[in-house]
């Protein structure tokens, strides 16, 4: 859209270009946090995290010593046959 | 649009061309520059990955994403969990990734770096990211069946049970030469020794606060871990200056019986406490350390002093005996390929698989990855001066010791003199660094020197040395512990067939005993390795990359097995070409170990040599020892290669039905409702 259409005191330029960078910072600030969130659901996978909160879910429990250890116990035989890689 | 990505991936492919063919005919002091294995192996994984894994999923194992996969159809949200692709990723790689691609190259770089990276690049590509990926792929058409399972389903009940103590025979030496390689890393020095020694109550403690103070926070507790870890890499510059600072300073046979002793413990010890921790931690500093080395590469981008091809190609290698053909091949196993992924690969990993097609990235590209861990690695150690490196990773029965070792390595015109070397520990907070072998050393001072050069300068250097022996011992240590644990277990379920209460992994006297004969077996081989007078890594690294190459061959068999049965006959080639020459480098490497005439290179050789200079009986056992475990490797694989043939036979032939063990076909919610 060109400034003339719209009569000469009313640029619209500015605040479109504006409005534009604004929507870029946004997208990327978005793709970041997506990032962030992909790499914080690995880690809470990798330090088992995700499973806990499976089991409490599965089980509908609260978080606890005693939940958790419950959790230890059931997924103990997977984990200690587990080998880890050379 | 098509044609830009064409030009474009065709840009990536001559610039992968152009960098391996710039490393490779390098020669004389015109050496390229680090950044140049970083780009050519970045690269050819790109092309790799974008072109021929392709052509295996699409292909080879025709994935297709309406095929419903075991996460998806068995869901119980425990063992079965459909898992997003980067998180399986993440997770896949946290769980192979091991200190075999660090500590492989950092030897194999005896030869140069070139047949290093080549094989690491060019293996990786060919070989072991297509085992993964093949492997996986079947798994989860096979409901996440083990690699030993689909072997006796696919091939028969010899090959099942044959693949199967294989993976106990190659645990049990696998142990035991890392176990080797953290006693030479920590041997007389008691900062290592006293480090490392804190990351156990670190880890109980660890264990203590996500079980009992804050359950279930796994992250905030190994990041306190993480932050303790650290302050007793700092603190063991002190230790020494107390009375109880000489309980750390051990030489290897004491280190060697300490290990033994905290093997038993881990396996015996709950899970929570000792096992789980550690592998916590272990898991953060991995991951954190290898993002940190490809930084400080990058930033630092040191310059490459090692020479393409050394004179050592022909055998004479101080490091270990044997030329480049085949013992380049079999000395890097992990980071080009690694029979030990095709367990993880056919373990926890298929069952979290949320789509078919994302087999190929988890499989294929999460070894790539690990792969180019193993370049990094190899950086690390041709950016030392070669005279160092050779001081520090050759025996001093082999090159002699301090001066002697110096003017020795020096006449190969690697220059090295004593001043420098003792400069060189002094400033990372050693005695000495001398005939530091296994491996672990170089790497640390390679690392340190890399840490080092992007922050805190040379100040700091004996910290970052101390970081990256921790690391390293951090990540074997743990290796150690499940593996044991791993190990007891299959001892428990082989007693249970004899005697039925010994088969209750829970009944304290089976855990004892079974715990006992595990660490008993590889506390022998950690034992003879550190007695030994060559140094140990020489017999027994060869005999970890033959085990772990075979069980590779093991794995493409069955694959290969299965890719008849499926009648895609045409597509082979893909799983027999790396098959193949897995076969040939193992089986001659396993010849030359067993028989050569040369005692450097061939058990058999050197027991008649110290048998005839009346040496002690135990090494010339030992010696034996190694070359009946070197020949029942073989004969293990080979067992399953005539059994596979035979197999083969049969079904080319057409005397038996071509029928694979498939989950049979359902099709997905979301396909049936685009359908409908």
């Amino acid at each position: 859209m060109s400034t003339e259409l719209c009569g000469a005191n009313t640029p619209v330029r500015e605040p479109l270009k504006a409005r534009t960078n604004l929507k870029k910072i946004r997208a990327i600030a978005a793709e970041i946090i997506r990032v962030f969130a992909v790499l914080w659901a690995i880690l809470r996978e990798i330090f088992d995290e995700s499973a806990y909160r499976r089991f409490l879910v599965r089980h509908k429990l609260t978080s606890s010593p005693a939940a958790y250890g419950e959790f230890v116990r059931e997924t103990e035989i997977s984990k200690a046959r587990r080998p880890r890689c050379c | 649009m098509k044609t830009v990505r064409v030009l474009i991936w065709l840009g990536v492919a001559a610039l992968g061309a152009y960098g391996l063919a710039l490393i490779a005919l390098a020669r004389g002091e015109e050496r390229p520059t680090v950044m140049w294995f970083v780009i050519a192996a970045v690269c050819f994984y790109a092309v790799g990955y974008r072109f021929y894994s392709r052509l295996i999923a699409n292909r080879v194992l025709e994935l297709d994403d309406s095929h419903p996969t075991p996460a998806v159809r068995l869901n119980n949200g425990r063992d079965y969990v459909p898992t997003a692709r980067w998180v399986t990723f993440g997770h896949h790689f946290a769980a192979i990734a091991g200190p075999g691609p660090l500590v492989g190259p950092v030897l194999a770089a005896q030869f140069g770096y070139l047949p290093s990276v080549l094989w690491i690049v060019i293996g990786a590509v060919l070989g072991g990211c297509v085992q993964d990926f093949v492997i996986l792929g079947y798994s989860v058409r096979r409901d996440g069946r083990s690699l030993g399972k689909m072997a006796r389903d696919e091939i028969g009940p010899v090959g099942g049970f044959t693949a199967l103590a294989g993976v106990l025979l190659i645990m049990i030496i696998i142990i035991a030469v890392l176990g080797l390689v953290v006693v030479n890393a920590m041997k007389d020095s008691i900062w290592a020794t006293s480090t490392v020694a804190a990351t156990v109550p670190i880890a109980m403690f660890v264990g203590i606060y996500m079980t009992h103070l804050r359950p279930g926070r796994v992250l905030e507790a190994s990041i306190v871990g993480v932050v303790l870890v650290i302050l007793a890499v700092i603190g063991g510059r002190y230790v020494a200056g107390f009375s109880f600072g000489q309980w750390f300073e051990m030489d290897a046979p004491h280190l060697a019986l300490w290990i033994i002793g905290y093997g038993f413990l881990a396996s015996v010890l709950p899970i929570w406490l000792l096992l789980a921790p550690r592998d916590y931690l272990s898991a953060f500093i991995k991951i954190g350390t290898i993002v940190a080395l490809a930084i400080g590469i990058i930033a630092t981008h040191p310059p490459t002093l090692m020479p393409a091809l050394t004179r050592f190609t022909d055998g004479t290698g101080p490091i270990f005996g044997g030329k480049v053909f085949p013992f380049a091949f079999i000395t890097i196993a992990c980071g080009a390929i690694s029979g030990f992924h095709a367990l993880i690969s056919s373990g926890t990993t298929p069952k979290m698989i949320e789509k078919e097609r994302d087999v190929r990235m988890v499989g294929y590209g999460a070894m790539a990855m690990e792969s180019f861990v193993a370049i990094m690695a190899l950086i690390a150690a041709i950016t030392l001066k070669p005279g160092v490196y050779f001081a520090i990773n050759a025996p001093a029965g082999v090159v002699g010791q301090d001066a002697a070792a110096c003017a020795k390595i020096s006449s190969w015109d690697f220059p090295v003199n004593l001043r420098e070397m003792q400069a060189l520990a002094a400033e990372v907070g050693e005695k000495t660094l001398f005939s530091r072998t296994g491996g672990a050393p170089s790497l640390a001072v390679g690392m340190a020197q890399i840490f080092a050069s992007s922050l805190g300068g040379r100040a700091v250097i004996a910290l970052w040395y101390h970081f990256a022996i921790m690391f390293e011992a951090l990540f074997i240590l743990t290796v150690l512990d499940a593996g044991t644990r791993v190990g007891r277990f299959m001892v428990q379920e082989l007693g249970g067939r004899v005697w039925k209460p010994f088969g209750r992994t829970g009944w304290m006297p089976s855990i004892l005993v079974s715990s006992a004969i595990i660490v008993g077996m590889w506390g022998y081989f950690l034992y003879q390795g550190v007695v030994d007078p060559l140094g140990g890594i020489n017999s027994l690294w060869p005999l970890f990359g033959i085990s772990n190459q075979l069980l590779a061959a093991v794995a493409l068999v069955v694959a290969t097995t299965i890719l008849l049965k499926m009648g895609r006959t045409r597509w082979i080639w893909v799983t027999l070409l790396p098959m193949t020459w897995l076969v040939i480098i193992t089986m001659t490497a396993s010849y030359q170990k067993i028989f050569d005439a040369n005692p450097r290179i061939g058990f058999l050789a050197h027991a008649r040599q110290l048998a005839s200079a009346g040496a002690d009986p135990r090494l010339i056992f030992n010696d034996r020892l190694d070359a009946t475990v070197a020949g029942g490797l073989v004969v293990l694989v080979a067992v399953v290669l005539i059994e596979s043939a035979l197999e083969w036979a049969r079904v080319l032939s057409g005397r038996k039905a071509a029928a694979v063990r498939e989950s049979p076909f359902v099709m997905t919610k979301l396909a049936l409702e685009e359908q409908s």
